[in-house]
Parts: C-alpha cells; structure tokens; sequence
C-alpha cells in the first residue's frame, strides 16, 4: 500500500532513517478499532499531509504521537530508534511538538510569558522577562513568525493566536511539529501566510504533519499526503502525483461528487426579515452590532466569516433562543421579535444549530427521544401528560428510514452515532414539516463528505421548494457551493455582499478580516 | 425493552464492583486488626439479612434512606445537587409531627394528613433553593447551608411551641392512632413507610421516565443547550426537580417520625439526609438503584452492630466500608484501572473523553 514511497520527494532527503515512523500502530476503544496497524513515516525537511475523514482515525494516531493515548500495539521510532512515549512530557523532549486545534494559551499574559510557560527562565525564583523576551524574538525572527513577545495574547487575532502556539513548541525545540485542522480558523490569506510560514521551517530542517479534512489545500502546501479511512491507512501518494478527485476518493471510498448540481435560484417574497439586530454575546458584550439582512423564498443566504464575528449570536437571535437588544425579526410579514424558540419554531423557523452534542441533539437521549424534542408534548407523542413511547418510536424509525440515518435503530443514544449520523438525525427533525425559514449554522461541520453530500441536497431540495435558508459557514468551498447571495460578518456587522456567480476568495478574504476592499486602511 | 436491560446492567455493573472491591479492602483492615475476615463477613451478613429481627433492622434503616435517597437522585436528573435532603427531612418530620399531634379526627385521616404536611414541608424547603436559583445563587450552597436553618428549627419547635412532658426534650409522642404501623411483629422496628418507599421510587421512575414533565427535566439536565433550543425552561424544570427533591425528604422524615420514633426528639436522627447522597452515587440516580443502595446502606449498619458483638470488629468498620464503596463508586477512572478495559467499554460514549474528531 505504500509503493508510492519509494521515490523520494523534490524537498526530502533520502536514503537517511525517517524523523518519524511509527509502525503498525493500532489503538481500539473497546469494539471501535479507531487506528488498525497504521504505518506511517515522516522524512526530514517534509510536509506529510495527514488526510481523513472526521473519525477516520487521525486525532487518535496523532494523541499515540504525543503520548495522550497508548498504543494497544506497534511502535515509535524516532531518527530509527524505538521511542518509548507514555506522556506529553516525554514527546516534548523527543522533539515533538503539536499545535492543537483549540489553544491552550493564557490570554492574560503576555505572548512571551505564554511561550516560556512550564519552562520558564528563571533569575532566581522570579521570572527573568528579558530572556524570556529574547528568547523568543529569536524564535520568532528566526523562523520569521512576526509576532511581538510583549503583546497580551489576548489582544492578538486568531491567526497570531496560532502563531504563539507554533512559538511554543519551537521554544522546546521541536524538530516535528505536528498541527491539528490549523486552518479551520484562518481566512484564506491567513492560511496561505501559514502555509509560507511552514515551508520555511521545512527549509530550515524542521519536518510538519499537517492534518486536515480540506483537500485542496493540502495539495499547495504539502510534499506527501497520507491518507486515512476508517483508522486504516489507505494509500500514501506524492502530493505532486495527485488531485483532489482522487484524494477524495481515497478518503471516502468511492467516486464523491464534489459539487452537487444545483438548479438557478428563483427567489420569490421575503420571507426572513431582520432588521437593526443587535444581540449581546454570553460575556453581555455587544456580538451583533446593527445587522440587516432579508432571505427570500427559493433562495440560500450564505453568511461568511471567520469563526467567533457574531454568527453564533445571530443564528440563535433569528432563532429565538438568545434575545435581541435592539431590532426586529419578521417571518412571513409577522413580528415574532418577541416569541420563544418554541413560538418561532411553530411559525414555522427551523434550526441547525452549530453545535451538535450541546446544543442539537441530547446526546444521551435515544434517537426517539431526540426526534420528539421539539414535539415531545404534542399528539400523538403525549396524551395528558405521559409519553407514547410507541408513538415516538414509530415517528422515530420513518424519519430514520426517509433521512437514511445509520444505525436504524431509534433507541440507540445519539452519542453512539458518528457526527455524520447525528447530522442527519437533526437535519431530519428539523426540516419536517416543511419549514418556512431555515437557519443552518455550520450544517456540515465536522461531519463525513458523504453526509456533506446528502445534507447539501437536502438544503437545496428546500429550497427548490420554496424555504428561505440563511446558512451560516466558515468553509468557503461550501458557501460557492451552496449560496445564491453571500455576505461576510465581521465583528458583529456585514462587511460587505456579493452575489454567489461573482465572488472571490480574494474579496471575501478581505471583508472577513476586516477589511474594506475600496478604501484600504 | 432490551436497550433498558443493557442499561440497567450498565447501572449495576459499577456499584457491583464498587461493592466488591470495599470488601475486599475491608478484609485487610479486619486482618490488620487481628481478626477474622471470614467470621466478621458472616456476622456482617447474618446481621444484616440473616434473620427476620435483622431484616427488620435493614428495612427499618433503609426506609428514610429511600427518600433521602430520591431526594438527591431526582433533581440530580436536572443537573442540580440536592445537599439540602437533611433539613429538608426534618422540616418534614416536624411538620408531620405537628400534624399528628394538633389535628383531631380518625386515624388514618390523620396519618394521611400528617404524611402530607411533611412531604408539603419538604417541598417548600426545596422549593427555596429552587427559587434562590432562578437568581442565580448555587444550588450547593444554598442546600447546605438551609440543613442548618432547618435542624434548628425543627428542634426550636420541638422544644417550644410544640414541646411535650417527657423527660428527652422533644414533642410529646404522636397518637397511636397516628402511628405508622409495623410490617410484622416478626420484622422488629420496621413499618409501612417502606412499602411507601418503594412506592415512591416507582412514582419517582414513571415522572421521571414516562411522563413529558421528566422527559423536559432529563434533557434540561443531560443538555441545557438543546434543552433551550427546543423552548424548555430549564429554570422552572430545575425548581421543579429541587422542590420534587425536597418532598421526597419530607416524606421520609415525616415517615421516620411517625413510624420509627412516634415523635421528634432533641437530638433526633443524624445523616440520614447525607447518607442519601452516598444511596443517590451508589444507585447512580436511578430509582431502583436508590432503593438497592438504602437496602445496602441500611444491612451494612445493621449488620455491622452484629459483627461487634459476635466478633469484637469495631462498629466503625461499616462507616469504612460505606466511604470505601463511595470512594470507589464516585472514582470510576480509579475502578476502570483495576479492572480494565471492560468497564471502559462499557461506558463509551458518555464518560469518554469526546474531542478526538478524527
């Protein structure tokens, strides 16, 4: 399965032992084999894209690595040599640093007091600032990182955020610096000046995992790109040998279609209306700051942005869950400003939330249980006061059956699905009925290409039908695919909208990080 | 029905081994305090459920312990920590009492009443926090610190308004009449408020089960965030759990009043509303395993009065045990080391750590 390996690539060093191999490595939670016997080795001086699905297999071989799981099996070698890693401490000294998808970074402190944290210098019992300081003006100039050691992290954006992680683990010297979805949270320009960032560590001999779901931009960036489906290793190709059609089809297993054909929009009466919105965020700091925007019938609404600008707040203001401080919300030519989530939902609002396990499902429900959750207490799933299991159960097992949710076995509890499934569960329960207005935050995050699939045909088969649907996206690839009309939110306001056939990665680049592409600041 | 058997065995599976490993640490204190593990164990047992006299005793311990219990485990399905089942208890003993002793009429008009009035007073007394925390004060500390208002206010009546004649400070005892009667001659001290006991774990299982009110407390408790979404409150559920939580308890002490004692005594009972909270973790909140782990709660004292006689193993032993089988229940990480990947199986999907998206 890895006869592409034997070919170094252009920017490799053959002939001398891997960095990093780790062999036959498999790791199971009880029946779920998540890593079965995964090879995988990395040269010096390379970039290794670590490709898969979500629940493929990565997180877990990459918490093997840094010593947050053990292995049931197999073993790590490091410059040839067998390692013997037990805990993160033990992968810090061997040179393994990893830059986790959530920050672990105190955002009081100042970016060189975070970068020496747990390793600090010390003159005495203090803290010696200014070697701390130097040290990591060092680092940073050295691998030309920019980033000022005296800022307070949390002054920082998200981007530089990353790049106080990445100091990090150089500052403990990493020669393998593995990073885990880095890209999830940057605006594509942001990604691109990462990307310079890690072709310059590779120059100065350092070696980079980089795992990801997003094909395409493992193809810049990458030298090979290893490819992981259901904790086994599928192929290991040469990143110049190889296109997204077959990466995808790697992953997956079979033939993906990347693009779902879609019908032009014909948008009909507005049928989504807010006006002034402001909503204060959890902190009780202002998160949407004077939104307007209307959704009509028959068209998708994409709302762009990097993760964190006010979508959250403005999905669940639109919702109903979170109260608006100032605006209006009309469905239908109706005010509901002011009623419940459960009012809205029976005008006829339905909700995708962002956040399967917290806020979409109960996790520890049954899937009948989370079928009836809006409708618990209605007939036929409750008379007087007292649930009709059989009832549930029936309504459980047709929308299973019609929305295709694997297992079809309604009283298994959501949290036993994948992310795909669950997906699927919540979308089926929320587009019964046919809603009038859908609210999809972030419809498809986490979950598999063929539940991409699916759910994307679902939101456009609503609306073909008539439904007006504001979806919410960090992923770009999704809203070309799925928008009619796109605008970017940034800091709680819409920078800017653009029809879908004329936007640009560029322009939408720029609005989500601020800018305003006319007048440059 | 065979997803509910998987989860009772899932239910049972840690209190069992929780259980087994206290005896087994509890074998090298009866050792290491030069005594026999054999003969202690089988005088713990006999104790407990080796005769109808010590079967009484057990039942008769159990029977608050099965309020106190519920007291916990209902709003723990909310997602709120009942510390309050003491005073709650003894709000609902004083307030049966008083009943039984200030109400004329029939007996059993006057039994039901009182048992009424104490499980009203309980309500209230969980109802205050409940409400407390709808304005945001913690739910702990306000339970807790409500047991000592309501200790001393129990024993202010006992001692003032409704002080009786007897020598031991307290209120007269109740009517005959008013009595809760015994099971049998042959079960000692134990009386119908077991029967009542059971009654109200199965009550307590179809609110929280079978009805749309326990399916709203469930989610409110398990998820908040899609509790919200889907329009519930999870303010009113939550009073309504913590107030539920409440009545238990003061059934419990009204039942323990009425039936172990015949009156409220100053000192009266002690602990019986914190022994809950051990019943609740050994019974991991479900009704049933509340019921199971007050029978345990009660055999193991029970039995361990037997075990001092017959043998000369300090009483204190059960009160090891009972910390050791808490400890280990409480400390599922610790049992999944000890016995391995089993149990870690067993409890995938929710005590796993999540976050490992790929």
């Amino acid at each position: 399965m890895t006869d592409h390996e034997t070919g170094a690539g252009a920017t490799t060093t053959g002939g001398a032992a891997p960095v990093l191999s780790m062999e036959g490595i498999t790791k199971a939670f009880g029946d779920n084999v998540a890593n079965d016997h995964i090879d995988l080795d990395l040269r010096r001086g390379e970039v290794h894209g670590l490709l898969g699905e979500n629940g493929a297999g990565k997180s877990t071989l990459m918490k093997i690595l840094y010593g947050l799981y053990r292995a049931d099996s197999g073993r790590i070698l490091l410059d040839g040599e067998p390692a013997n890693i037990h805990n993160p401490n033990d992968a810090v000294s061997a040179g393994i640093g990893m830059v986790h998808q959530h920050f672990m970074l105190v955002p009081t402190l100042t970016v060189a007091e975070n970068v020496v944290l747990g390793a600090e210098p010390s003159r005495g019992v203090l803290l010696d600032h200014d070697q701390a300081q130097r040290a990591v003006t060092e680092l940073s100039d050295r691998y030309g990182l920019k980033v000022d050691p005296k800022a307070r992290v949390g002054d920082l954006s998200v981007g530089l955020q990353q790049r106080v992680e990445v100091l990090k683990a150089l500052y403990r010297d990493a020669r393998i610096l593995v990073l885990d979805e880095p890209t999830a949270v940057l605006t594509p320009q942001e990604t691109e000046d990462l990307f310079e960032v890690l072709r310059g560590f590779v120059d100065q001999g350092l070696s980079i995992i980089l795992i990801t779901h997003k094909l395409g931009e493992l193809l810049g960036v990458s030298d090979r790109i290893t490819v992981i489906r259901d904790g086994k290793v599928v192929d290991t190709v040469q990143a110049a040998d190889t296109d997204e059609r077959q990466l995808a089809t790697l992953m997956v297993g079979r033939e993906v279609v990347l693009q779902v054909e879609r019908s032009p929009a014909e948008p009909g009466d507005i049928r989504l209306d807010a006006r002034g919105l402001e909503v204060l965020g959890v902190t009780g700091a202002p998160a949407v700051r004077g939104i307007d925007l209307q959704v009509r019938s028959g068209e998708i609404l994409a709302v762009a942005g990097v993760d964190g600008n006010g979508q959250v707040e403005l999905a669940e203001a639109l919702a109903g869950i979170r109260p608006v401080a100032a605006g209006t919300v009309h469905v239908d030519g109706r005010d509901v400003t002011g009623l419940s989530a459960g009012a809205r939902s029976d005008h006829g609002v339905a909700y995708i939330p962002e956040d399967r396990g917290g806020k979409g499902l109960v996790s520890e429900f049954t899937l009948a249980e989370n079928f009836v959750l809006k409708r618990y207490d209605q007939a036929p799933y409750a008379t007087r006061g007292w649930l009709r299991g059989s009832e549930i159960s029936r309504y459980a097992l047709e929308r299973i059956k019609a929305f295709d949710v694997r297992p079809a076995n309604e009283q298994a509890t959501a949290a036993s699905l994948s992310g795909g499934n669950q997906q699927k569960a919540i979308v089926a329960r929320e587009l019964d009925g046919d809603p009038a207005v859908l609210i999809a935050n972030q419809p498809t995050r986490g979950v598999d290409v063929g539940a991409i699939e699916f759910i994307h045909r679902q939101l456009l088969a609503q609306r073909d039908r008539g439904a007006a649907i504001l979806m919410i996206s960090l992923e770009l690839d999704e809203i070309h695919q799925l928008a009619d009309r796109i605008v970017v939110m940034f800091g709680g306001r819409i920078m800017g909208e653009v029809a879908a056939e004329g936007a640009t990665d560029e322009q939408l680049g720029l609005w989500m990080a601020g800018r305003d592409g006319e007048n440059e600041q | 029905m065979t997803a509910q058997l998987q989860a009772i065995g899932r239910a049972l599976i840690f209190p069992a081994i929780a259980i087994i490993l206290a005896f087994a640490v509890g074998a090298v204190v009866i050792v290491a305090t030069g005594n026999n593990v054999i003969a202690a164990y089988g005088a713990l047992l006999s104790g407990g459920f080796g005769s109808f006299q010590s079967l009484g005793r057990t039942i008769g311990n159990a029977t608050p312990l099965i309020f106190t219990g519920l007291a916990v485990a209902v709003p723990f399905r909310a997602g709120l920590f009942n510390i309050g089942g003491e005073g709650q208890l003894f709000i609902g003993a004083i307030a049966g009492v008083a009943v039984g002793l200030l109400l004329p009429g029939p007996g059993p008009l006057v039994i039901i009443a009182a048992i009424v009035a104490a499980g009203l007073g309980g309500w209230l007394w969980g109802a205050i926090p409940g409400l407390l925390k709808v304005f945001g004060a913690h739910e702990v500390i306000t339970t807790i610190m409500l047991n000592f208002v309501a200790i001393n206010l129990a024993y202010w009546l006992a001692r003032n308004p409704l002080a009786g004649e007897g020598l031991v400070p307290g209120t007269n005892f109740v009517p005959d009449p008013v009595r809760i009667l015994r099971l049998s001659s042959g079960l000692g001290a134990a009386h119908y408020g077991f029967v009542l006991g059971i009654v109200a774990a199965i009550v307590a299982y179809l609110l929280i089960w079978r009805t749309t009110k326990g399916y709203e407390i469930r989610a409110v408790g398990l998820a908040p965030g899609a509790a919200r979404y889907a329009g519930m409150s999870v303010a009113a559920n939550g009073f309504l759990a913590i107030a539920l939580g409440g009545m238990f308890a003061g059934f419990g002490g009204g039942l323990e009043a009425l039936g172990t004692f015949g009156k409220v005594s100053v000192p009266f009972v002690s602990n019986l509303g914190f022994n809950g909270i051990g019943v609740a973790l050994l019974g991991r909140n479900h009704p049933a395993g509340v019921v199971v782990g007050a029978l345990f709660f009660g055999g193991l004292a029970a039995g361990a009065q037997q075990m001092q006689f017959a043998t000369g193993v300090p009483l204190d032993l059960s009160d090891v045990l009972l910390a050791i089988v808490l400890l280990f229940v409480t400390a599922t990480k610790l049992v999944e080391l000890l016995i391995g990947r089993r149990a870690r199986s067993l409890e995938a999907g929710t005590k796993l750590e999540g976050g490992l998206a790929g």
